[in-house]
């Protein structure tokens, strides 16, 4: 009874007759073509999510606007997977759109997820600075998983942090973005060091006598 | 400007909506109570009990649709996604039924703080046992 009262209060509201449900985002970032799709759809079940475009003067000249004078937004298909942990815990995946024209949407995805995985191609490690931006500014814990393509040169990830100036606590990584092993290595060091970064219980735990 | 009611069979999901996206909202796109529901917010349908579960005039057959989808709690981006409809849309439609009381918040944001290492540990196990 007692566990089942607290996990009643962990539901934020929720009433006794409805189970208690957790949902929690990771958004997947990086330039285009870095393998973002590819990602989500290795780890988990990928559904059709559509979202709109504000059509701003940054998209023109990008999309063709010819006959659809007076038209502000379109629909677009974000990258959208998730993961089922248990029946009452979710995690969902979503694919940042990368590209200037998306930014808008970008603070709304960043609210409240557990963290981001910044995809990068080492042959454009460039693409990946904005993304690396934002997450620092916003202090959204993130890793930097350094896609391998096949045809791509090797580096190692010391020198992609280096390169991209990462702060000691970021983790870099090589991964395979079609291989579900090395995505669960991506996620569950993401996850680490999210846990590594909570405050609150560590307090607890050093609170405690040594076993 | 009454609202266009169609059903999904007017949407391809590799083309996007055939209707203009709007067309079932009436026009409108900003949620009735100007709430912005997360992504990732869960909502779930309140019993028939209340009297406001199927008022034909006040609901579309979207509406209904959003019903059906959350007799059990359901997330705003899997009820976009199961009926084929834009999340801005998703959100004025709930809008609509969380203000008939038909359908209420059990969450809106995930919390703005991280969740426990309890439930950091249950993600962690969960990835690994993929």
């Amino acid at each position: 009874m007692g566990s089942a009262r607290s996990d009643g209060t962990d539901g934020g509201g929720g009433a006794d007759d409805v189970p208690v449900l957790a949902a929690h985002k990771i958004l997947i970032a990086g330039g285009f073509g870095a393998g973002k799709t590819t990602l989500v759809a290795a780890i988990s079940e990928v559904r059709p999510l559509l979202t709109e475009e504000r059509l701003s003067s940054a998209g023109v000249g990008l999309d063709d606007l010819r006959g659809v004078t007076g038209k502000t937004t379109t629909t677009v298909a974000m990258d959208f997977g998730r993961i089922t942990i248990s029946e009452r815990l979710l995690l969902y995946l979503f694919g940042v759109p990368g590209q200037e024209r998306f930014w808008f949407m970008w603070d709304e995805l960043a609210y409240g997820a557990l963290g981001a995985v910044v995809l990068a191609d080492v042959r454009r490690l460039r693409d990946c600075f904005p993304s690396v931006n934002y997450f620092e500014t916003r202090k959204l814990p993130f890793v930097v998983a350094i896609n391998c393509f096949d045809d791509a040169p090797r580096y190692d990830p010391e020198e992609v942090r280096v390169a991209l100036d990462l702060d000691p606590d970021v983790p870099a990584l090589l991964c395979d973005a079609r291989q579900l092993s090395s995505v669960k290595t991506v996620l569950t060091t993401l996850v680490e060091s999210i846990s590594a970064a909570n405050p609150s219980p560590r307090r607890m735990v050093s609170a405690l006598p040594p076993v | 400007m009454p609202p266009d009611g169609r059903d999904g069979k007017w949407v391809r999901r590799d083309l996007g909506p055939v209707v203009r996206p709007y067309a079932v909202t009436g026009g409108r796109t900003e949620p009735a109570d100007g709430e912005v529901l997360d992504l990732v917010a869960v909502v779930v349908a309140v019993g028939n009990d209340s009297g406001a579960g199927d008022d034909p005039i006040r609901q579309t057959p979207e509406h209904r649709k959003i019903l059906r989808l959350s007799q059990r709690p359901v997330t705003v981006a899997d009820i976009a996604s199961d009926t084929a409809l834009p999340v801005g849309v998703v959100r004025v439609l709930l809008a609509d039924l969380i203000l008939q009381d038909a359908v209420r918040v059990v969450r809106n944001r995930p919390a703005v703080q991280l969740p426990g290492n309890d439930v950091l540990k249950e993600i962690l196990n969960g990835l690994r046992a993929l």
